[in-house]
């Protein structure tokens, strides 16, 4: 039976109250009324109806109608579904029911244009678990009586809904949490996007619901009583989380009544009419789009601090998440505690120490766990504390170092900024804090950019497979991988000042960041390059042929040495992919590689090309080097220790360490050859200057190495008037300098007496090399390419080969042997693999055909022999 | 009925250019009046088939080289200026510069209003 005459009656004052409640919201913009009159409307049209439909005919006991999810809770939205419970006593009820009352007065709703989800069921029914409509059981925590048998509808509340919640907590909860989860990982785990959806995305409407359903699970589990969520929430998050559900009650509001329909993205078109209407200011002042979406953020991350509580539930009961759980506790120390996924402070005072807090924080990095929210609050509590700590000029680079090569540095960042940490010790940050930039790439606001771009690195690190796997191979042969990432947190900053370009500003505001971390010179000039060129290598590829010898030049030129096309080619990797998921595609990582590729064969093939001249253009930047004396003699004497030196030095070396070097050249009057061993952090730096002799690179390189050391990396250069410059870097196989440093001195002395003659380096080698005694771990294929025509003057060897100890004595002995000379040798060691760059000449000309084939077979044959 | 009974003179002009040119065709055709056009990031050979490369002692083919594939759908009053300020646009004058292929569209339809022909376009 259809209620047609009542329908239209009911039509008009629907619509009439419909548009009443519309005009109040645009007028006040408070969502939170507009939701629970709009609510109170329906639940007056469904007794309206209920009424109707019951006047005469059979008693209807055992039965009633309830509101359940949205409705339930008074928070029904303009064009949401309106959700109703048709609940029943017993089995054989429904037929008449369906009949008499279900089916005309769903029909009579939907006249209404109301959109309907009705759920018939029987008492029984709501107390089971339902595995496979899980959403059922959830919306029934919100359910409320509208008509019919209360009593029935009292069963359901204090009986029958108790139980379940009771017995079914724990699978609620990781239903619930898992839904969430899901939910989360479909929207990239960040709350910063820039088109955000604000019922389902993270740090929306969705998310604060479930931290209320779950602290009515944990409330009914152990008092039995239904209590307003509200009250339930943390404390310390409560006031936050409501003023965040009354924005965007309003913005959701706004959004349904803009577009007619149950639509919650905020488009950057929505953005604009939300900020000129003011729509969740409560009157105050008209503010920019960027603005106004920095009041979302603002509110969306309060809502996302719930999400703590999701990690009180374990995922799943599997034994994975047993095992992985008990391996965390056992990660938990005097300071923290670590409990399923999450860290905790001991002392919550601890966060007071600056040392403790940053160790949270480094841990954070490390295991990427999550903090509690009673930890959370200590740390804000502490940001006073570390505000007074950092006037006192604290060694800030080795504790942000620490966190930032770990390979959840992200995490903590994150976790940092969220609680303001950040942005007290950097206030360069707060320039770009929730910055929206409205273009129809970026998926994120600035500062989430900055962040993901940090974490693409770190994720690369672990990638298998694919096209990425080039990529992960360059980033595992960074000598300063943390001033990459340092780099990548700030070369973004500039986007919130008032600078001509982003990247003046971001050089700009790094000043301060330099001064507060006490960078040296040369970590200064890394950051400097890397912000100052991340667009260049993007712009390159898609404006240049990367494939024309002159872009290749050009880029290579601007790049200056292979560290810093390593560190620009992982930095525009890293950004490219942070613009939004789909951002790097295959097409533009292979044109990115092939760059870099073209790029790193450019910058090893023209070195001999590329020397510095006394004479000509380069008269400016020696004079720039020069020592600060008074006396033209020493200037000159200075040009001239330069004068033939491949430009690659100056650009490898700062100024300090060019001056040293002269200083052994200086020396060199009254020795043999000057020779400096210095200690690093995990290798020893061997610097030699001497005049250039037959035989003498593999004199150097026979000594080094049979006293049981390992040369990773070493360039050799000759100037003008033949004065060698080695630089070599090796690491101690026997710890025999590190434990005896007196064996320094005798490193020195046989070096001095093999470049004199006194020392036979052959017989050394057969004396006193020691091979590696277990097979090596990694296959590398040897591949030798000579090139006559990358350089105008020699010719270059390329050797790829495994490395091992006595590799460079027999590569050197190979050219002495045959006469060639090396003008310049560029060693590098990558895991275990040698790649050694050689430019040669043989009676100061390139090889000869016949010469190079000759140089090829040698070559094969004693890489493929190794010395014994 | 899918077609009308005016007579329709459409041409799909597909251009497979250098992406260093990209931007300067563009800029070309947008000049022209023709503002839609669909992009692709494409790899492809001519008859030259690439060309070897070595990295770190090993050769290697670079055999599909990047470029991009413009697509528009213009009237045929346009096809000769659009072309020609292609070539002009384009080119380099060396190997690699690309290609265009002309063909005939039936109809042309706007999705959002139904509207046909050339002034769907």
């Amino acid at each position: 039976m259809r209620l047609e005459s009542r329908t239209s009656t009911l039509q008009e004052l629907y619509g009439e109250e419909s548009a009443r409640i519309r005009s109040q919201f645009e007028a006040s913009g408070d969502g939170k009324a507009a939701i629970r009159e709009r609510s109170a409307l329906i639940d007056s049209v469904v007794v309206e109806l209920w009424n109707e439909l019951t006047a005469t005919g059979k008693s209807l006991d055992g039965f009633c109608i309830a509101a359940m999810g949205g409705y339930g809770r008074q928070a029904l939205f303009p064009y949401s579904d309106i959700d109703l419970l048709f609940l029943y006593e017993k089995d054989g009820q429904a037929e008449y029911l369906g009949k008499s009352i279900i089916a005309p007065l769903s029909q009579s709703l939907w006249d209404l244009h109301l959109r309907v989800s009705p759920t018939t069921r029987t008492l029984a029914e709501c107390g089971k678990l339902h595995r496979n409509n899980i959403e059922f059981n959830i919306s029934l925590l919100d359910c409320r009586y509208i008509c019919g048998d209360e009593k029935l509808f009292e069963k359901l509340r204090d009986r029958v809904l108790p139980g379940m919640v009771t017995r079914e907590s724990q699978n609620l909860a990781q239903e619930l949490t898992g839904l969430a989860r899901s939910r989360h990982e479909k929207y990239g785990q960040t709350i910063f996007h820039l088109e955000p959806n604000i019922k389902d995305g993270p740090g929306g409407l969705r998310d604060y619901q479930v931290a209320c359903w779950m602290e009515q699970i944990e409330e009914m589990k152990h008092s039995h009583v239904w209590k307003n969520p509200e009250e339930l929430l943390p404390a310390s998050l409560r006031s936050d989380v409501i003023k965040a559900t009354d924005f965007l009650d309003a913005v959701r509001c706004f959004l349904h009544y803009r577009q007619g329909r149950d639509l919650n993205g905020l488009t950057y078109e929505l953005q604009t009419e939300a900020a000129a209407a003011g729509i969740g200011l409560h009157g105050g002042p008209v503010v920019s789009p960027n603005d106004w979406m920095r009041v979302y953020f603002r509110h969306a991350r309060a809502i996302s601090r719930l999400a703590v509580l999701l990690d009180e539930v374990p995922q799943t009961k599997s034994l994975w998440s047993r095992l992985f759980g008990k391996r965390k506790f056992r990660l938990s120390n005097a300071e923290f505690t670590i409990a399923d996924g999450r860290i905790s402070l001991r002392d919550a005072a601890s966060a007071e120490d600056p040392v403790v807090l940053f160790r949270l924080f480094e841990f954070v990095a490390k295991q990427d766990v999550k903090l509690t929210a009673e930890t959370e609050n200590a740390v804000e509590a502490a940001l006073p504390s570390i505000r007074k700590w950092l006037a006192t000029s604290p060694d800030l680079w080795e504790i942000l170092r620490q966190i930032l090569v770990q390979p959840h540095a992200a995490s903590a960042l994150r976790a940092m900024h969220r609680l303001g940490l950040l942005v007290v010790l950097f206030k360069e940050f707060q320039a770009i804090d929730s910055l929206v930039i409205r273009d129809y790439y970026h998926r994120y606001t600035v500062d989430e950019h900055s962040l993901v771009t940090i974490e693409n690195l770190h994720k690369l690190a672990n990638s298998t497979g694919g096209s990425s796997n080039k990529f992960r191979d360059i980033l595992s042969t960074l000598e300063r991988p943390e001033l990459l990432y340092l780099s990548l947190l700030f070369h973004d900053v500039g986007k919130g000042m008032a600078n001509e370009t982003h990247v003046e500003g971001s050089l700009e505001a790094v000043k301060g960041v330099f001064e507060r971390l006490r960078l040296d010179s040369n970590e200064r000039a890394t950051v400097n390059f890397l912000i100052a060129n991340h667009l260049r290598m993007s712009a390159t590829v898609l404006r240049r042929d990367i494939f024309d010898p002159q872009a290749v030049h050009d880029f290579g030129q601007a790049v200056g040495t292979i560290e810093n096309l390593k560190m620009l080619t992982l930095f525009t990797y890293a950004d490219i992919k942070a613009v939004n998921p789909e951002a790097l595609t295959p097409w533009k990582a292979e044109m990115l590689w092939q760059l870099y590729a073209a790029t790193e064969n450019y910058l090893n093939r023209s070195v001999d090309d590329q020397r510095l001249y006394v004479e000509g253009d380069d008269l400016k930047q020696l004079e720039r080097l020069s020592p600060p004396v008074n006396d033209p003699g020493e200037v000159e004497r200075f040009w001239n220790f330069l004068d033939g030196f491949p430009k690659r030095y100056l650009l490898t070396h700062s100024s300090g360490e060019i001056s040293t070097h002269y200083r052994m050249y200086r020396r060199l009057n009254y020795s043999v050859a000057e020779i400096s061993v210095t200690k690093r952090h995990d290798y020893y730096e061997l610097v030699l200057v001497t005049t250039d002799r037959p035989f003498l690179f593999t004199k150097v390189v026979g000594t080094i190495s049979s006293l049981g050391m390992n040369i990773l990396k070493a360039d050799a250069y000759a100037n003008q008037a033949g004065t060698v410059l080695d630089i070599l870097r090796f690491s101690d196989r026997f710890r025999t300098l590190d434990n005896n440093p007196s064996e320094t001195t005798r490193l020195k002395q046989d070096l001095i007496s093999a470049i004199s003659g006194e020392l036979n380096v052959g017989d050394l080698m057969k004396k006193k090399f020691q091979p590696e005694k277990h097979p090596p771990k990694v296959s590398v294929e040897t591949r030798i390419h000579l090139d006559n025509d990358c350089s105008s003057h020699s010719t270059v060897v390329e050797i790829v080969a495994l490395d091992r100890p006595g590799l460079l004595y027999d590569i050197s002995s190979t050219f002495a042997e045959l006469g060639c000379n090396i003008e310049v040798g560029l060693i590098d060691t990558e895991g275990g693999t040698a790649t050694d760059v050689f430019y040669v000449t043989k009676q100061k000309a390139k090889l000869a055909s016949d010469q190079q084939h000759e140089l090829q077979l040698d070559l094969e044959h004693r890489l493929s022999s190794p010395h014994p | 009925m899918l077609y009308s009974e005016e007579k329709i003179m459409m041409t799909k002009l597909e251009a497979i250019v250098q992406p260093s040119r990209f931007e300067a065709v563009k800029e070309v055709l947008t000049e022209l009046g023709i503002g839609g056009m669909t992009i692709f990031d494409v790899r492809g050979h001519g008859r030259q088939k690439g060309h070897t490369e070595v990295y770190r002692g090993r050769e290697y083919t670079v055999d599909l080289l990047p470029k991009i594939k413009i697509e528009v759908v213009i009237p045929d009053t346009l096809v000769d200026a659009a072309v020609d300020a292609i070539l002009q646009s384009a080119s380099t004058g060396k190997i690699g510069d690309g290609k265009i292929f002309l063909s005939k569209v039936d109809q042309a339809i706007r999705i959002r209003n139904q509207e046909r022909g050339v002034s769907a376009l």
